[in-house]
């Protein structure tokens, strides 16, 4: 239902209707900030640990930062496939709608592969929990542990991206439906780059 | 949909620049406040553009940002003095 209260305030009226928004928005971005503090949570105590530490790993011997962009690049670009996703729902083109959701499907999937990859490729270089072979003890379990918790954000978003993609074959998905599914990865995009710049690049 | 592509390019080049600077040779605290500073850049062109916060009402903006942002500040800043303080005494520093 229209509301009228909206036709007539600024931005930061509203009445009884200060957000301006349906009650699954709302309720989305709730869902939002409390994950992002419990990664907010997560970082802080990696910083914690990071400026306890007496010797914390250089970076650039653990990781490959040009595949580390790499992956930062696919979860960009499926970000951009999803927006566009919402966009092309809001416009009632479904078909596209659908073409860029499985795109970001793909994205989501390819980036999970390349995280798997990684995690492989550490624990056989004798990364652990409470052990690993460049420095403090800690840093394995802040690693498996960020990008651990991130890694089941994103298996979350795929399994919702796949529910999203079957509704909008079937014609049952709202522009609404999929805006949410939007939402919730662009979230999943936003604390990569938390992850990726702290973790990764300081 | 051509504002997403725009961000998108946008967001990449920011990805670009801040691995070159990894490579280069700048003094510490130069490279963590540009990095930081990239780093929130890079997540409000995000939230503004692909969650479509520069669109929403002002309340809904000011609880998200400023009860994330806060938040996350003084659950760093509240112990980050303290991490400091034991990494001086356990390395004698």
């Amino acid at each position: 239902m229209a509301q009228p209260a909206a036709q007539s305030i600024g931005r930061w009226g509203g009445g009884v209707c200060p957000f301006d928004a349906g009650w699954r928005k709302v309720m989305m971005w709730w869902f939002i900030v409390t994950d992002g503090l419990l990664f907010a949570g997560f970082l802080a105590s990696y910083g914690y640990a990071r400026i306890l530490a007496i010797r914390w790993p250089n970076n650039a011997s653990v990781f490959s930062l040009p595949y580390i962009a790499a992956m930062t690049f696919v979860l960009i670009s499926s970000s951009a496939t999803m927006a566009s996703a919402v966009q092309a729902a809001r416009e009632q083109r479904r078909r596209a709608a659908l073409r860029f959701v499985l795109l970001t499907l793909a994205g989501g999937a390819c980036f999970l592969g390349m995280q798997a990859f990684e995690w492989r490729h550490l624990i056989e270089a004798g990364a652990r929990l409470d052990v690993n072979p460049w420095g403090d003890a800690s840093f394995g379990a802040y690693f498996f542990l960020l990008t651990g918790f991130h890694g089941s954000h994103v298996l979350t978003g795929l399994i919702v991206l796949t529910s999203t993609a079957v509704r909008l074959a079937k014609g049952l998905s709202t522009a609404d439906g999929v805006d949410m599914a939007g939402l919730y990865w662009h979230f999943v995009d936003l604390v990569w780059v938390f992850i990726f710049t702290l973790f990764y690049l300081l | 949909m051509r504002r997403y592509w725009m961000t998108w390019a946008v967001l990449l080049s920011f990805t670009i620049v801040m691995v070159l600077a990894d490579g280069a040779s700048m003094p510490r605290l130069a490279f963590v406040v540009f990095m930081l500073v990239a780093m929130l850049t890079k997540a409000s062109i995000i939230a503004a553009n692909f969650m479509h916060l520069r669109f929403e009402r002002a309340g809904l903006v000011v609880t998200v940002v400023i009860g994330l942002l806060v938040t996350g500040a003084i659950l760093f800043v509240l112990i980050a003095p303290d991490a400091a303080r034991i990494h001086t005494m356990v390395s004698g520093r």
